[in-house]
């Protein structure tokens, strides 16, 4: 038996293909107002190593997180998974970030992983976490339908006792609620047709930032909200201009068995429009309107009573993009731009919110002097008004620089 | 007299021949049904430095269906790009990003845009429809020992161009292209484009394309290696899922 394994195991070596990707990203943040270091930490190293046979490939992307001042350092494994592309589709089991909407970033239909608030400013998959799940994806024509299913429940990585970070987070994770919660599951459709892409969604599972579902004595009981999100979502091209638009309907409940909670059942709604046009000479200009809107709460006596003893808001979304956090309408606009034959990036960005005062504003360039090399560095500022969210991290204004290899 | 009266029209029927007809002959010489290459870009700025892409592609249908997989350079490996030209609608773009996790639906519609940064527009890359454009023959000229047909090719306003016409240099012995000129809407020149082709399976293929911006003094050299015709490539590849999976070969 031995033997045998010994004999295929470099049949098998052979006859499949290892790929790798990565890069070493060492960089930094200051504080604009002092010039001071901004001690967080931030992916070192990253590196995508695969290996493919047959019509199955074995995925990982893992990350080294360091951290300037305390040297600490800290190995993430933050995707592993197998994958089979049948003829008919692709299957994926393992750890692995997922993707739904249209838009760039600010996704409401998209809450199969959680976030990193480590990473909350980075785009795309970097700011996410991987989670252990099983997703089935089958095409026929211009359809597709994926399943997801997500054993366990897996929270937000909360900053917890970061004093550099700009978000009001405790200085340790609360006592949460000891209960089982459910495995969670997400379908999705997709078709194309004269309109454009469009797709509709459903996930059932518990939220990924946790909430106080219950004050008993003053004090405040934390747990995940279980949450049902019908999602929509489009692509669609009006002449040279790309629209994309997103839109979820939360429905999140107070399934716990205790005596007071804030409520038992509440809606809400948030969505993202996008518009994209790029100039003839590859100037590209992008708008994002996003929004929520609170929709029917539904209460009992004991929470009507508790309500008026507490200065706690009824609730905070569990779900959706991280933006509705800071306001209810808020416009990011966006220009982009490539010089130098394409070895410099400009990156134009600011987000305002269109109830409060409040906005921050952002600039990155993207230096390539030499191929697989990049210099950045980007200057992040908030301003606001007392009282609001971009007011509290006004200290939190800074530059980064970086440096990148490519292998 | 026989072999006069033969010369005689068949230099008719040379003349007589237009630059529709022309255009016909090259658009139904027969075309392999499917290729298989490995693309490598150069780009060259005024200044002389260099910068380089290299990718796998695919294509069938004469190039109406296309996936391309980025190799280099490094920070955009495993980006991919399908293409899908439809004829009565738009043609669908759209780009696996590996860093987004996600199929990014793009716009087909501004046919100007730089593929990649490169000086070959998507334009470019896309063929040319024969009722979407006129075509005027011009004297014919021999072009590095070729004897060439000379077609001004004026795109109609259906078409959409970013051109407001090119000038083709059309080798008579194998109907394929040597080189040609495009200018832009002001009819100001824009750029040279040379390609150079090999026979394969009786085909004449696609070896090397030489595009020069003129007014930006920009150029891009495509190179294509490993290239195989008719190896019975799968219409199922050119499918949003096999975006995000690299072949072997």
């Amino acid at each position: 038996m031995k033997k045998l394994i010994c004999f295929i195991f470099p049949i098998t070596a052979l006859l499949g293909q290892i790929n790798y990707t990565g890069s070493l990203k060492p960089g930094n943040m200051y504080s604009l107002s002092d010039q001071s270091e901004i001690s967080l930490p931030f992916r070192l190293a990253e590196a995508d190593v695969g290996y493919s046979l047959g019509d199955f490939e074995i995925k990982t992307n893992s990350a080294l997180e360091y951290r300037w001042s305390n040297n600490e350092n800290k190995f993430q494994l933050r995707e592993a998974f197998l994958m089979w592309y049948p003829s008919w589709g692709e299957v994926k089991v393992g750890k692995q970030i997922h993707a739904w909407g249209a838009v760039d970033g600010n996704n409401p239909t998209d809450n199969l992983n959680p976030y990193d608030y480590y990473y909350m400013f980075l785009p795309g998959a970097e700011r996410k976490v991987g989670t252990v799940s099983g997703s089935v994806k089958y095409y026929w024509n211009d359809w597709q339908f994926e399943g997801v299913f997500i054993p366990e429940h897996e929270g937000n990585r909360m900053p917890f006792g970061e004093t550099a970070f700009p978000f009001d987070v405790p200085s340790a994770e609360p006592p949460l609620l000891d209960m089982e919660f459910d495995s969670e599951y997400g379908i999705r459709i997709q078709t194309t047709n004269e309109l454009g892409d469009m797709s509709f969604s459903y996930f059932n599972g518990r939220d990924r930032a946790f909430d106080y579902v219950a004050i008993v004595a003053g004090m405040p009981l934390f747990s995940y909200r279980k949450t049902d999100v019908i999602g929509f979502d489009l692509v669609s091209f009006i002449g040279d201009v790309t629209n994309r638009f997103e839109v979820a309907y939360f429905i999140t409940e107070n399934d716990f068995d205790l005596d007071v909670m804030p409520f038992t059942e509440a809606t809400y709604v948030q969505y993202a429009e996008q518009v994209e046009y790029t100039t003839s000479n590859d100037i590209m200009f992008s708008a994002q309107l996003i929004g929520s809107i609170e929709g029917d709460i539904e209460w009992d006596y004991s929470t009507n009573q508790r309500q008026t003893q507490t200065t706690v808001p009824i609730y905070n979304p569990g779900m959706g993009t991280p933006f509705a956090a800071f306001t209810d309408l808020g416009l990011s606009l966006g220009i982009q731009s490539t010089h130098l034959d394409n070895a410099l990036d400009l990156k134009l960005n600011t987000f305002m919110d269109l109830k409060d005062p409040q906005f921050m504003f952002g600039v990155s360039t993207d230096y390539s002097p030499i191929d697989n090399w990049k210099i950045n560095v980007s200057v992040s500022k908030f301003i606001g008004e007392d009282g609001t969210q971009f007011h509290s991290m006004e200290d939190f204004s800074h530059v980064k620089v970086g440096l990148e290899y490519h292998f | 007299m026989k072999h006069s009266l033969i010369t005689l029209c068949l230099i008719g029927i040379v003349y007589s021949q237009t630059g529709l007809d022309i255009a016909k002959m090259v658009d139904e010489k027969p075309s392999p049904l499917d290729m298989a290459n490995q693309t490598k870009m150069v780009l060259t700025n005024k200044k002389g430095k260099t910068r380089s892409l290299s990718m796998i592609s695919r294509s069938m249908d004469g190039n109406k269906k296309q996936i391309s997989w980025f190799l280099e350079p490094k920070d955009e490996k495993g980006v991919a790009f399908l293409k899908i030209e439809h004829d009565g609608k738009d043609d669908e773009m759209r780009m696996w990003l590996p860093a987004f996790k996600k199929v990014r639906r793009i716009s087909s519609k501004k046919k100007g845009d730089a593929f990649m940064g490169s000086d070959l527009s998507y334009e470019d890359l896309s063929n040319r429809e024969l009722d979407e454009n006129e075509y005027n023959r011009l004297d014919d000229e021999i072009v590095d020992g070729k004897d060439c047909y000379v077609l001004e090719i004026l795109p109609k306003k259906n078409a959409k161009s970013s051109y407001k016409k090119h000038i083709s240099w059309i080798e008579k012995s194998t109907l394929m292209g040597v080189k040609e000129e495009s200018f832009d809407k002001r009819g100001v020149l824009k750029k040279e484009k040379e390609y150079e082709f090999q026979e394969m399976k009786g085909y004449h293929v696609i070896k090397r394309v030489y595009v020069k911006d003129v007014q930006k003094n920009h150029s891009t050299e495509v190179t294509f290696s490993d290239v195989k015709v008719d190896s019975g490539i799968d219409e199922k590849l050119f499918q949003e899922k096999n975006l995000k999976r690299i072949p072997r070969d």
